[in-house]
């Protein structure tokens, strides 16, 4: 065999030499990756490590006037399952099918996929998932959420609005004041593998979120309930289409109600209440159908649709007639039933005509010839102007989204025939808020306000982070004419067309109107009327308006009651007391006296003493014969015509 | 020396065996193993639900190539190439078939796993590679041919016979496997290289292999893109797994994360165990770790330098350089890719990357080392 020789030794450590002299070259190659090239391939590893996972803010809540929450976060879950962690899937899928109300195949499918986390429910009241917590079950994760809540459901819905899965304002006050309310969300950068699991007990980059601010409006919860309920029994009683009703302060622009009848529960904003759903029962939607039907279903009409105003602007007309001075209230008018205009013949609504009849008579009897006569008097030129005064060619600026503007004559069109039913609120349009702020303006002393439901943002803590101001335009009108216009629409109420309307103790002013729809001679008419109390000092004013009610449509006979209904609720709530003049005190029988003492007394002796005082209803529980307790207590000052319970043994 | 005299000095001088390159050997294969339940854990877990699914069949085949290794240091070497009694051939005869054969078979029947055709199955036992085994054939079938008649190899005729002799394993195995046909290639000119006497031709035949390596590169569509990913690494799609390994070693810094906090083995890195485990290590243990384990590895080439040339005879020593030869190559080649430095080749780092056939063949591999080094005479 042959030797080792020296030259292959040598050649050995040449080898070894090359080989030494490459792995200094790969050493420094090394270096110079990990050392200056480091920082660069770390950031980008780095970046590609991190997942960025929002934490959502907790959006602000909505408080009434009176602090009342109306829209808040409700704590929901969602509980998921891990696969890989699963120790005893037959306990999960009973666990979870048990508490969750899922069947069981479908939590088994759950459970059985094979995938990093996989969602069994959302939206899991925290009640049930803090039970489910209590399992300790492996494998089960319970995430803690936040959910858009409204408590009263569909109180005020669309002014209130709702919000959408991500934590943003839909419609209404929810997006008007969106910036405020949903806070500024929250991160966490966690590391994860190529797979996007996170990796647990990682260190976490964490930015904490910050909640949203809360928004303080001038809604009252009550005022609005009330307004909400009378509303929605005349729009049942009248089978009308929709019933829109406003209160307003005429003072400052405060809004304390808006109703949309029928609404839709801001809770569910994705299910068409039962009367749209009624009308499409058996059909298939298609989604672009169910897309309009929504839209509609939350649409504040209030500010968004124009209707013709009808007599209920004759307010404004007299306004400016009596601004211009170009009426007195005595000067005397004759009606013959209609008033030929250049060469139209315009109808007033009482066929036949009122005869003669002086100013103060015409508004009283709404007779539309009177109002074409001052209207004609002030003139196209004055009458524009006095509009413009009165915010009617403006949108109001209420802090709500969506809101419409009025569809006016240009006045170079205006002639004769159109000032003249333009003057009784015909052949133009405007929202019903427009026509509540022009009707503020004419009560309150002339000051023209902004509609508004925001009044102060704050924080969680209740410090105060923006109280919101709203322009306002004083002297539109003058206060006299101010002072006219009230006492003349305080007459309407209680000796006029709006007389049903009327509210004993209270001074209350107002204007009916029925509006013919477009287009004339459907058949369809809006009922309305604009309402406001106490007549010597406004602090409410409110217009309801009903759409194509059945049957009676005068504003007068089925829209005054209204007012008169929901005045007779939220002014004694509203803290104004009832201020009975004498001839109402004997009219309704006002009054009070003190109670006597039944206790003790027979059957005959306590009808013998009913004879005497002026109880109301008597209500007589139990069987025997003598009174053992009763109520109102003896000694007690009642009004007159208060029910008496008495207790018999 | 002739060989009785080798045989009578054999019975008193029998004490030599390289310990410290056995102990590199151990630490190194336990050095793998850590390394690669480091990196492999998180995938075990993923797909087979076992975070030791891959650890476990590594140690199998570590630990059996141990055995294998310390038996065949208790062989003499020559054995390989003495004929056998009864059937009259040599066993390096035998495996130069058998690795013929074994490589034809894998290009007819061979498991296709990532679109390359290289694998025998062997049932549970997993997938064995043929071309490993080749490696070996190549080292011992080599230094035969040339201890046969070294003086030959003066001359550029005298290496065409080698060549000659060794292009049959070469050509099966570049069909479908460049690296590993380069690595063969590296090994035989190696010992050749060792043998010879004169230079002259090595600077030809190194132009001629490069004009064959630069017409595979750039005519063979796949190579020629593999230049391209590895020019613009961090635009190319293909280039993902090599980034991602840069990735890697550069957010190791000097100190590293620390053991087992690799970030980039998380899926990032696909299958980090394998070829690009060098790449976690630096990650965990950073430039400092690196550099150690580069430095144990040469300081174990040193070591079967030692033994090269020190024994007994040419044999023992040109067997020793193609072991050395076969070990260098592949460490400066994975290294080389996993740093970017050469085009993307897949090239296992010897005892450390995951795979059964590569660890017990580079184990055999370091039992015929320590072989050599046991009949060292201990004139020392």
């Amino acid at each position: 065999m042959a030797r080792n020789r020296t030259y292959n030794r040598r050649n050995s450590l040449l080898v070894v030499s090359i080989i030494i002299m490459a792995a200094v070259l790969l050493t420094v190659r090394l270096g110079y990756l990990m050392i200056f090239k480091s920082e660069d391939y770390a950031a980008r590893a780095q970046a590609l490590h991190e997942r960025e996972r929002a934490i959502k803010a907790e959006r602000g809540s909505i408080y009434d006037r009176n602090g009342v929450e109306i829209a808040t976060n409700k704590p929901v879950c969602t509980i998921s399952v891990i696969h890989s962690q699963i120790t005893d899937p037959e306990r999960v899928i009973e666990v979870l099918s048990k508490e969750l109300g899922l069947t069981e195949e479908r939590v088994r499918k759950r459970v059985e996929k094979i995938s990093s986390i996989e969602r069994v429910k959302s939206n899991v009241d925290k009640e049930i998932a803090d039970k489910i917590r209590e399992y300790d079950l492996d494998g089960v994760m319970v995430d803690e959420d936040y959910k858009r809540y409204y408590p009263y459901g569909s109180l005020a819905s669309k002014v209130i609005g709702f919000t959408g899965s991500d934590n943003q304002g839909i419609i209404g006050l929810e997006v008007k004041y969106d910036q405020f309310l949903k806070g500024i969300d929250g991160t966490i950068l966690t590391l994860t593998t190529a797979y996007g699991l996170e990796i647990e007990n990682a260190a976490e980059d964490r930015i904490e979120p910050q909640a949203g601010n809360d928004l303080h409006i001038s809604l009252d919860v009550n005022i609005q309930e009330y307004a909400q309920q009378v509303a929605k029994k005349v729009r049942e009683a009248k089978n009308a289409n929709n019933v829109k009703l406003i209160v307003m302060n005429p003072q400052n622009g405060e809004i304390y109600a808006i109703v949309n009848e029928p609404e839709f529960n801001l809770n569910d904003p994705y299910t068409l209440i039962d009367e749209i759903a009624a009308e499409y029962e058996g059909e298939t939607l298609t989604s672009e159908k169910m897309n309009q039907l929504l839209n509609g279903m939350w649409r504040n009409a209030c500010i968004s649709d124009t209707y013709d105003p009808g007599s209920a602007f004759k307010i404004v007309t007299a306004t400016a007639a009596l601004e211009e001075k170009v009426v007195k209230y005595t000067d005397t008018f004759f009606c013959p039933g209609y008033k030929k205009v250049e060469d139209r013949i315009i109808r007033c609504h009482k066929a036949g005509g009122h005869g003669s009849q002086t100013f103060v008579d015409g508004i009283k009897n709404s007779c539309n010839p009177v109002f074409m006569e001052i209207g004609a008097r002030v003139g196209v030129d004055k009458m524009y102007t006095y509009y413009n005064l009165l915010g009617l060619f403006d949108k109001t600026g209420v802090d709500l989204p969506g809101e419409a503007n009025s569809i006016m004559h240009k006045p170079e069109n205006v002639g004769a025939v159109e000032l003249a039913t333009m003057s009784f609120g015909q052949s133009f349009q405007i929202t019903p808020l427009q026509l509540l702020v022009a009707g503020s303006a004419i009560v309150n002393g002339g000051t023209l306000v902004t509609p508004h439901l925001g009044v102060e943002i704050r924080t969680a803590d209740e410090s105060v982070v923006r109280a919101l101001d709203y322009k306002t335009t004083s002297g539109v009108i003058s206060k006299e004419t101010s002072e006219q216009m009230k006492e003349l629409l305080e007459a309407v109420v209680s000796d006029g067309t709006g007389k049903r309307a009327y509210l004993p103790g209270f001074r209350v002013g107002g204007k009916t109107a029925t509006s013919e729809k477009l287009p004339r001679r459907s058949g369809k008419y809006i009922s309305s009327f604009i309402g406001f109390a106490p007549a010597n000092d406004p602090q409410l004013i409110a217009l309801v308006l009903i759409d194509e009610p059945t049957g009676i449509y005068y504003g007068g006979t089925i829209a005054a009651p209204v007012i008169s209904e929901l005045f007779d609720n939220i002014l004694p709530y509203m803290g104004i007391e009832e201020n009975y003049t004498e001839t109402e005190k004997e009219q309704f029988n006002v009054g009070s006296f003190v109670v006597p003492d039944f206790v003790g007394k027979t059957k005959s002796e306590v009808k013998d003493i009913l004879k005497i005082y002026e109880f109301g209803e008597t209500y007589p529980l139990g069987e025997g014969d003598t009174v053992m307790e009763q109520f109102p207590l003896p000694g007690e000052i009642v009004e007159k015509e208060s029910d008496l319970i008495l207790y018999y043994n | 020396m002739n060989r009785t005299a080798g045989e009578t000095n054999k019975k008193k001088l029998h004490s030599y065996y390289d310990y410290s390159l056995l102990f590199l050997i151990l630490f190194m294969v336990c050095f793998g193993l850590v390394m690669i339940y480091s990196t492999s854990s998180y995938n075990a877990q993923r797909i087979y639900d076992d975070a030791t699914h891959f650890l476990q069949r590594q140690a199998l085949f570590g630990g059996a190539g141990i055995l294998i290794m310390l038996f065949v240091s208790k062989i003499d070497y020559r054995i390989y190439v003495t004929n056998l009694p009864v059937i009259r051939l040599k066993p390096i005869t035998i495996l130069y078939i058998l690795c013929i054969f074994l490589q034809i078979y894998v290009l007819i029947f061979g498991e296709v796993i990532k679109g390359a055709k290289r694998w025998i199955s062997l049932g549970p036992l997993g997938n064995f590679q043929p071309s490993e085994l080749t490696k070996i054939a190549v080292i011992i079938f080599t230094a035969y041919i040339v201890n046969i008649a070294p003086r030959k190899l003066d001359k550029f005729r005298g290496f065409l016979r080698v060549v000659l002799f060794i292009v049959p394993l070469l050509g099966l195995i570049l069909i479908e496997n460049f690296s590993t046909a380069l690595v063969i290639g590296v090994i035989m000119v190696s010992i050749c290289f060792v043998a010879s006497k004169k230079k002259a031709y090595y600077i030809i035949s190194g132009l001629l292999f490069g004009a064959i390596g630069a017409i595979f590169i750039f005519f063979v569509s796949y190579r020629s893109e593999r230049i391209t990913v590895w020019l613009n690494v961090e635009t190319e799609e293909k280039g993902y797994q090599i980034l991602q390994g840069l990735y890697a070693i550069g957010s190791g810094g000097i100190f590293g994360k620390g053991l087992g906090e690799s970030m980039q083995k998380l899926g990032f890195i696909p299958e980090s165990h394998n070829d690009m485990i060098f790449s976690v290590i630096c990650e965990e243990l950073g430039l400092f770790g690196a550099f150690a384990l580069i430095l144990l590895f040469i300081l174990m080439i040193w070591r079967i330098f030692i033994i090269a040339i020190n024994a007994p005879d040419l044999l023992g020593g040109l067997i020793a350089t193609g072991v050395l030869a076969h070990i260098a190559i592949q460490v400066l080649l994975n290294i080389a890719v996993v740093t970017n430095t050469i085009p993307s080749t897949g090239i296992p780092l010897p005892f450390i990357s995951y795979g059964g056939s590569s660890v017990m063949v580079i184990l055999f591999e370091m039992g015929i080392v320590l072989s050599i080094s046991n009949q060292i005479k201990g004139e020392r």
